[in-house]
């Protein structure tokens, strides 16, 4: 942008805001920068469609997703299957909306919990620094050392196999990039002058940081959920395909991709992953779309 | 830079060691008896509870968790890596087996996503806006969002089922077991890998180079005189390339676990695979020891990052 544009620009800020007409609302202009980006919006729509879809999955099939029909396998999409039937028979398009639940439920659940622990840590550890500060960041670097998916397997052996153990097990190993990304930002806002005055004032810490700093640290994190929603989606997945998520009699999204092992089924029975897959593959680029939009919102270095 | 290094590896032995604690203790909290890892399966059928008992007070397993724990990394040094508890093979033997083809697979899918996440990556900055820059930039977020067992499946479909260009699985077909011979077997399990880990670092190569572009040292570049592709390139690229070479580190562990679901998927006889069976089957000696050893790795690698990123960008400096 050169600077006849710029000054263009400021001039027509300067007439709006006589006029009355400038929205001043920090808030408001963050909303408005995500409310016009379309992938932003495309993605929340798809979002919320699927979060919808498996919800609310018993309006839109009657089909049972357990409910095997052993006269009824591998059967492809059909009136009766929109989406055929699975090996032991189960309907494809019930097995992918009740499985849903399950994995959405894991994604954004985990990713919601290793924010809840991270941020709190690291608001908290970030500001008051000194040996909490240390030990804690020793943890997360221990953690993050270890490849994912071998740490999520080895913890997976040591408490057993089981949907909860493994929402556990996610946010365990989800914090610590969570809590980083809070200790950073604190460290950044720690030196300006209010947190001076505040201190002055003799104002507890915990007071100073999750009421003042915390507030001016949380836009990264947001990012940072949508992110993790993605990855815990895709980890799902991976080891449910690998036979180590959840139980194969639930079904969820990584399960249902399960049968995908056997080549005769893989060659012969599309319906049976294909349609899930593009289902995962959706879901994340929905979330990566709103992840992306939130990141440009809140990045006031971006004119909106 | 001699300090430096070694400061650094110095660092990683108490590093080592907290992490060496936790999958000891790790193991500890298995279900089953140590005696069962301990000892090679064959030996512990003859046995009665006797003999199993003097045993215990010999190897130690009576002692207190500390001192079991020292004697088991002693154990680590000297090679000592405890028995696989299936087939009773040592699981040194077994590491020496599986990996070679781990890293064959491994640097075979770090080099294409490199050289392809690198160059697409500084190709769709130097052409912002272009069509060609939009494709490549819808191809990484599809490329980010698709899980990438699914990848490879699709892969196996179009290649093998359809085209009927490939084998599908396994490392080499028997009697052919010279590297040229078996690479038709490695093409697809390090494509898929590799495409797989493109999509993040052309994204972020991109990012990068478009940064480095709009900085002052680029405009002095110009200024002087300097051709185009000297500007961009020598100039330009390499201040843009340590953040990717950064970034390539840090997805080493990415990497590791994807190599260990795309084995899977290629039925490649590496330790991914090998660690996957073992996870079924509760076989601790070979999860404990494959835990430790990928994370030896990325703390190596880490090292090695520093060093790399310190020789490419001239306004790092170690200390």
């Amino acid at each position: 942008m050169n600077s006849k544009s710029l000054n263009r620009k400021m001039d027509e800020l300067q007439r709006k805001e006589k006029a009355g007409l400038l929205e001043t609302s920090n808030r408001s202009r963050t909303l408005r920068k995500l409310t016009s980006n379309k992938l932003a919006l495309i993605g929340a729509f798809l979002f919320i469609v699927m979060v919808f879809l498996s919800v609310f999955a018993f309006l839109f099939t009657q089909y049972d997703p357990n409910a095997i029909d052993l006269r009824n396998r591998l059967s492809p999409p059909s009136r009766e299957h929109i989406l055929g039937t699975d090996q032991i028979g189960r309907d494809v398009w019930a097995r992918i909306l009740y499985g849903g639940r399950i994995s959405i439920f894991i994604g954004v659940g985990s990713a919601l919990g290793s924010a809840l622990i991270g941020v709190s840590l690291g608001t908290y550890a970030g500001y008051r620094g000194g040996w909490l500060d240390s030990v804690i960041m020793k943890i997360s670097e221990v953690m993050i050392s270890f490849p994912q998916i071998i740490l999520v397997s080895l913890l997976v052996t040591i408490v057993g196999q089981s949907l909860w153990n493994l929402f556990f097990i996610f946010i365990l190993t989800g914090w610590p990039s969570m809590y980083r990304m809070a200790r950073s930002q604190m460290l950044s806002i720690r030196e300006e002058e209010y947190i001076q005055a505040l201190k002055a004032f003799g104002i507890p810490r915990y007071v100073i940081a999750f009421k003042h700093m915390l507030p001016n640290a949380i836009g990264p994190t947001f990012v940072n959920i949508t992110l993790s929603t993605a990855m815990f989606i895709l980890q799902e997945a991976s080891l449910s395909f690998l036979g180590l998520g959840v139980p194969l009699e639930q079904a969820t999204w990584g399960n249902i991709l399960n049968i995908a092992q056997d080549l005769t089924i893989l060659r012969s029975a599309w319906w049976t992953w294909l349609p899930v897959g593009i289902v995962i593959t959706v879901f994340v680029l929905a979330i990566n779309f709103m992840g992306d939009g939130l990141r440009d919102a809140a990045d006031p270095t971006q004119v909106g | 830079m001699v300090n430096f290094i070694i400061r650094k590896v110095l660092l990683l032995i108490p590093m080592m060691l907290v992490i060496s604690f936790l999958i000891y203790a790790g193991i500890e909290l298995m279900p089953g008896d140590a005696v069962d890892f301990l000892l090679p399966p064959d030996a512990l059928a003859t046995m009665n509870p006797q003999e199993l008992e003097i045993l215990r007070e010999e190897l130690g397993l009576n002692d207190p968790f500390l001192i079991r724990f020292f004697n088991w990394l002693v154990g680590i040094l000297h090679g000592d890596f405890g028995y696989s508890i299936q087939s009773g093979v040592p699981v040194s033997t077994l590491l020496a087996n599986t990996l070679p083809a781990t890293l064959e697979l491994s640097v075979a899918a770090l080099f294409i996503s490199t050289l392809f996440g690198t160059l697409l990556g500084v190709v769709s900055a130097l052409k912002k806006g272009s069509i060609g820059d939009n494709i490549l930039t819808v191809a990484g977020m599809i490329g980010v969002a698709i899980p990438q067992f699914l990848f490879g499946l699709i892969m196996i479909i179009v290649f093998v089922f359809n085209l009927g260009w490939l084998p599908v699985g396994g490392r080499m077909t028997p009697g052919h077991e010279a590297f040229f011979q078996r690479l038709d077997h490695l093409i697809l399990p390090a494509v898929v890998l590799g495409l797989s880990m493109t999509a993040g670092v052309m994204r972020y190569s991109r990012a990068s180079m478009l940064d480095s572009l709009g900085k002052d040292f680029i405009k002095t570049a110009r200024s002087k005189g300097l051709p185009e592709w000297r500007v961009n390139l020598l100039h330009g690229l390499r201040v843009a390339l340590s953040p990717v070479v950064v970034l390539i580190g840090f997805r080493l562990p990415m990497l590791i676990g994807g190599a260990v679901v795309i084995e899977q998927v290629f039925q490649w006889p590496g330790v991914g695979q090998m660690f996957v069976a073992a996870v079924r089957t509760q076989n601790t000696p070979v999860i404990m020891m494959v835990a430790f050893f990928s994370v030896l790795i990325v703390l190596i690698a880490s090292i090695l990052i520093d060093i790399v990123t310190a020789l490419l960008d001239p306004r790092v400096k170690l200390s």
